[in-house]
């Protein structure tokens, strides 16, 4: 397969994001915009501007009318997917490390870093798709403790919010109260990325203790475990074929101070019930930093640190591949 | 008259325009003009079949795709734009439920590579003088070297005590410094036996070799055997902390004739001693 490489941005990569109908693509990184991208060709539909720190984080609601981000500069904004037109700024007292709607639409939630005094935060806010003005006030707050919340996720029915710490715990909130409903521990070291899957069943994160896991959400129950020899960035699921992909590498700060081995700047493909790792595609020149996989399965992008974002159309060999046993 | 400049009339060049001939057989050609990076004209020709691929999809997804271009993006034409989009080098997904076995093989294959290299490489044991590192010399710990040495050492001396071989030795330190009791004017022709008779009581004429890196655990008799190999030692000063009665890391050894001392120095520098490497040289004059 030859990738498609989506140059739009001049800094590293933090999150790669499909519609949910997957023929778009959204993209952020550490530079001030994000991009919105045809899924099937790579052009770039447009940008969207205002922001004035780093992106951490994008997501869009399901019929792709509205889009939201989160950066380092404090705040999140909404804005109008078709025209790249700012609609309305959250402010917060530190950076938005994660953001994502709803399965409904009707709520986003928010993760806030803990910095300065400031606690880090789960803030989820109502959105209002049919009109131009937001709510300022937060619907529910969820201060995680003791470690900060990393990642997090709505689950089944958007009863609960999953949330990922930096001491590796998970977490399932009870948003409407604002108390966990259950914690448990799941990895070694901080959780890096936390992707549901389609109907919010069951999930899977991935971890700087160089393992990617599978939990069922309504228990947080460890279902498989994929070892990898680097600690990982990303994990997704993929919708046919029955695989996960990880990616990570050494962190950028680390690759002139370890020895002269190889980076291991690949995506891996494991097999997600037999744990076993079944490939490896080769291309970034950094550590890859998020992974997304199209809703129908037929392709996946992942975004470096070398600031690339490469869009993978499968080969028809991939949709041949068995599993014996 | 309205003569414009010459070099206005460069900026005004236009460039013709795309030209689009329908071919026989169903193909197009696309002639292009685009200035290149030295800025010269150049003329694009290209022969496309277009060939058209009927893709259904929701209506919502038609929709976007007719979505006007924004941000950054605003002026572009349409379809993807190649400062933003490229096409990278095709890169190949064998998934294989061996890939792990396969990779560890790999790896295996790899280490097995860096051996052999290792082993090319001029690596030399300086004990055993066979290709591989002192350290992991299997002789490390039993003295062999120390026989071998004294073997070369015994040899060496009764080549020397050959006449001749002193006048020989002489011309070849000729342009170095020679300490006094070596000059050939101090004792000229004196042989080992007659500096052993009569400088026998005064210990500050003998040679004297200073031997430096030895392990605190070197013990006075230690660097008598050691040296004894080489020649007739007079006497040895091992310096030891006061308090603690371990050496300090350095000994002075007399010999009673030159040869053997200067053999000593040959042979114990480098000489790995205890774990240590020891080195050896002649003991700066009072």
């Amino acid at each position: 397969m030859r990738p498609i490489m989506l140059q739009g941005h001049t800094r590293a990569l933090t999150q790669v994001k499909y519609n949910s109908d997957g023929d778009l693509l959204l993209t952020v990184a550490k530079d001030k915009v994000a991009n919105l991208w045809y899924a099937h060709n790579g052009e770039r539909v447009g940008t969207y501007e205002g922001h004035e720190g780093a992106l951490w984080s994008i997501d869009c609601n399901k019929p792709t009318t509205l889009v939201v981000t989160g950066s380092a500069d404090n705040t999140a904004r909404l804005w109008h997917a078709e025209t790249g037109k700012q609609l309305h700024v959250w402010e917060f007292p530190t950076a938005v490390k994660r953001v994502e709607f709803s399965r409904d639409d009707r709520h986003v939630l928010m993760v806030t870093e803990e910095r300065m005094g400031h606690k880090s935060g789960i803030y989820v806010f109502a959105v209002d798709s049919g009109s131009p003005a937001q709510s300022n006030e937060p619907v529910a707050v969820i201060r995680p403790s003791p470690s900060k919340a990393t990642v997090a996720s709505w689950s089944y029915l958007d009863r609960y919010i999953v949330a990922g710490h930096e001491d590796g715990s998970l977490a399932l909130y009870d948003w409407k109260y604002e108390e966990p409903a259950m914690r448990a521990t799941a990895h070694d070291a901080g959780i890096t990325d936390i992707q549901m899957w389609k109907d919010g069943t069951y999930f899977i994160t991935s971890s700087r203790d160089k393992t990617a896991r599978l939990f069922e959400t309504s228990s947080l129950n460890p279902l498989k475990v994929y070892k990898a020899d680097t600690s990982l960035n990303s994990a997704a699921l993929t919708p046919t074929q029955e695989l996960v992909i990880l990616g990570g590498g050494q962190a950028a700060s680390e690759v002139t101070t370890t020895s002269s081995r190889q980076g291991k700047f690949e995506s891996r493909f494991y097999h997600k019930i037999f744990e076993d790792e079944v490939g490896r595609v080769k291309g970034h020149f950094g550590p890859i930093n998020t992974i997304a996989v199209q809703p129908d399965g037929k392709a996946y992008a992942s975004g470096g640190e070398d600031g690339y974002v490469r869009v993978h159309h499968f080969d028809p060999d991939y949709y041949k591949f068995k599993y014996d046993y | 008259m309205s003569k414009t400049s010459w070099a206005d009339e460069v900026d005004e060049q236009v460039l013709p325009e795309r030209e689009v001939i329908s071919n026989a057989d169903g193909t197009k050609t696309i002639a292009e003009y685009r200035l290149n990076d030295d800025g010269k004209v150049v003329k694009l020709t290209r022969r496309v079949r277009e060939k058209v691929v009927q893709e259904h999809v929701n209506r919502a997804v038609a929709d976007r795709k007719k979505w006007a271009k924004f941000g950054q993006e605003e002026r572009s034409p349409a379809g993807p734009q190649q400062s933003t989009t490229t096409v990278g080098e095709a890169v190949w997904l064998k998934l294989s439920q061996y890939a792990a076995q396969q990779k560890q093989m790999e790896q295996e294959a790899m280490e097995q590579e860096k051996a052999a290299a290792i082993k090319s490489s001029r690596i030399r044991c300086r004990i055993c003088r066979q290709e591989h590192f002192t350290a992991k010399c299997p002789y490390k710990d039993t003295l062999v070297p120390l026989e071998e040495i004294t073997g070369t050492a015994a040899a060496g001396a009764s080549g020397d005590a050959a006449p001749g071989a002193a006048a020989a030795r002489a011309s070849e330190t000729k342009n170095s410094y020679v300490p006094p009791h070596l000059r050939a004017g101090g004792r000229a022709g004196a042989g080992p036996s007659s500096a052993f008779d009569s400088l026998g009581e005064r210990r500050d004429d003998l040679p004297k070799i200073r031997i430096t890196n030895l392990s605190e655990y070197t013990q006075d008799e230690d660097v008598k055997n050691l040296c004894r190999a080489f020649g007739p030692v007079s006497h040895v000063y091992l310096a030891t902390d006061r308090e603690t009665r371990m050496c300090r890391g350095f000994a002075f050894v007399t010999f009673y004739d030159t040869d053997s001392a200067k053999k000593a120095i040959e042979k114990l520098s480098g000489y790995g001693y205890d774990h240590l490497i020891l080195s050896a040289e002649w003991a700066a004059p009072r």
